[in-house]
């Protein structure tokens, strides 16, 4: 509203909910209330150690009166394609629950997203809750944007989830790419690359490489479309090397 | 939250610097607005009204947010610290003098925002790094200090309230 997209004839703050407000954790998945703020998911110690790449994506959002104030369910519904939460959630498979008055859907991320600030919410409905998959024992994940400064949108965003096998060959990754195209997608060609592979340093910087491959990232008045392409294969590069790390040694 | 039939007049009760208010205001009013017009709290300052500066950072229910993003309705049964709930009986806060002592400000605008944040900062953080100091004052905008003389504000003021009392 503040930035004239919007002119909501009404509007109705659902802050009073305050039962959307928490971070549980249930049975093989991460249970994350609609208002749950961005403060409480950077500093909450289950999702610090079960999918850091959402608590580091969470303390980069803007500043500490923002991230007070805003929550996880307005940023996904507000679907801004540079925004860090929703690139945050398609990378950790994460399902959207929505309700209105009489029913509630179940949602994957990547069919949640649609187009720049749209997505698949009808217009009686509310964000409920983020569900996120318990990543496997030997899975690692990291979150890395760059931005104009702190408190900026990113120009670019890498989020890297990958997990493990017992014979340490890579048996599940994801890439996703943020402020890129109009919603989070994913580097299919890098992620291609490592499915099965050895994970080592040399593979990480062939595929990183990779990362971006027949895209064509919208540029802005901040950064061109091949800069934002350097930046994704950094990103990546530096996402896999630490999602791996933690993939491997812990955390 | 009485809501009037137009819907155009909200009646909200607050908690302001310890004092409680009941009073009608504008559907579309922000809380900035409200602070300073209505219950004349000019400290709290409107820098861009955008979001971006950081001057009109209140404290709402002990965390800090920036009071030209939110409305006035949204407050409603809210408790809220200004800076001007911030010194008690006349004497600055431990925290107001370092930035005395200390050249944290010259303009003295964006100061109010910048003593609640850092007193959030100081509250969870009561020895912060240079750093954590810079990082927590990401919100708040300042065009003449250079910051230097408020970070070093923020880290005497750290150490000389872990020495003396918890509040003050």
């Amino acid at each position: 509203m503040k930035l004239r997209l919007v002119a909501p004839t009404a509007l109705i703050d659902i802050n009073g909910i305050t039962e959307l407000g928490y971070i549980r954790q249930e049975s093989g998945m991460i249970a994350v209330g609609a208002l749950t703020r961005h403060d409480q998911l950077a500093q909450e110690i289950i999702i610090q150690e079960k999918c850091p790449l959402l608590a580091e994506a969470a303390s980069v959002i803007a500043d500490q009166q923002v991230r007070n104030r805003g929550t996880i369910g307005g940023s996904l519904a507000h679907a801004d394609p540079t925004a860090d939460l929703p690139t945050a959630c398609v990378a950790l498979n994460a399902s959207i629950i929505t309700m209105n008055e009489s029913e509630s859907r179940s949602l994957t991320s990547s069919d949640f997203f649609r187009d720049f600030f749209n997505t698949a919410l009808k217009e009686d409905e509310i964000i409920r809750e983020v569900r996120i998959p318990i990543p496997p024992p030997k899975s690692g994940g990291a979150y890395a944007k760059l931005a104009k400064g702190h408190n900026d949108f990113a120009l670019a965003a890498v989020a890297s989830q990958i997990s493990l096998g017992s014979d340490d060959l890579c048996k599940a990754i994801n890439v996703v790419l943020g402020g890129i195209d109009s919603k989070p997608i994913h580097a299919t060609e890098t992620e291609k690359l490592l499915v099965g592979q050895t994970i080592d340093e040399r593979l990480i910087r062939d595929v990183s490489l990779k990362a971006g491959d027949g895209l064509t990232p919208n540029p802005d008045f901040r950064a061109t479309s091949e800069l934002k392409l350097k930046m994704v294969r950094t990103l990546t590069e530096k996402t896999l090397r630490t999602a791996i790390s933690r993939a491997r040694g812990g955390i | 939250m009485e809501v009037s039939e137009t819907a155009k007049e909200i009646e909200i009760k607050v908690d302001v610097n310890g004092k409680q208010y009941r009073q009608r205001v504008p559907s579309r009013m922000l809380l900035v607005d409200f602070l300073r017009d209505k219950l004349e709290l000019t400290g709290t300052h409107i820098g861009c009204d955008t979001g971006h500066c950081g001057a009109c950072t209140v404290m709402l229910n002990d965390v800090t947010v920036k009071s030209c993003l939110l409305l006035a309705a949204q407050a409603n049964n809210s408790k809220i610290l200004t800076i001007e709930g911030v010194s008690a009986d006349g004497k600055l806060h431990q925290l107001q003098e370092a930035f005395l002592e200390h050249q944290g400000l010259q303009c003295g605008y964006c100061t109010p925002g910048m003593i609640l944040s850092s007193l959030f900062l100081l509250k969870r953080n009561p020895a912060p790094s240079d750093d954590e100091i810079k990082r927590a004052i990401d919100g708040n905008l300042c065009r003449c200090t250079g910051y230097l003389g408020i970070v070093k504000a923020v880290k005497a003021a750290a150490s000389r309230m872990g020495r003396g009392s918890p509040n003050q």
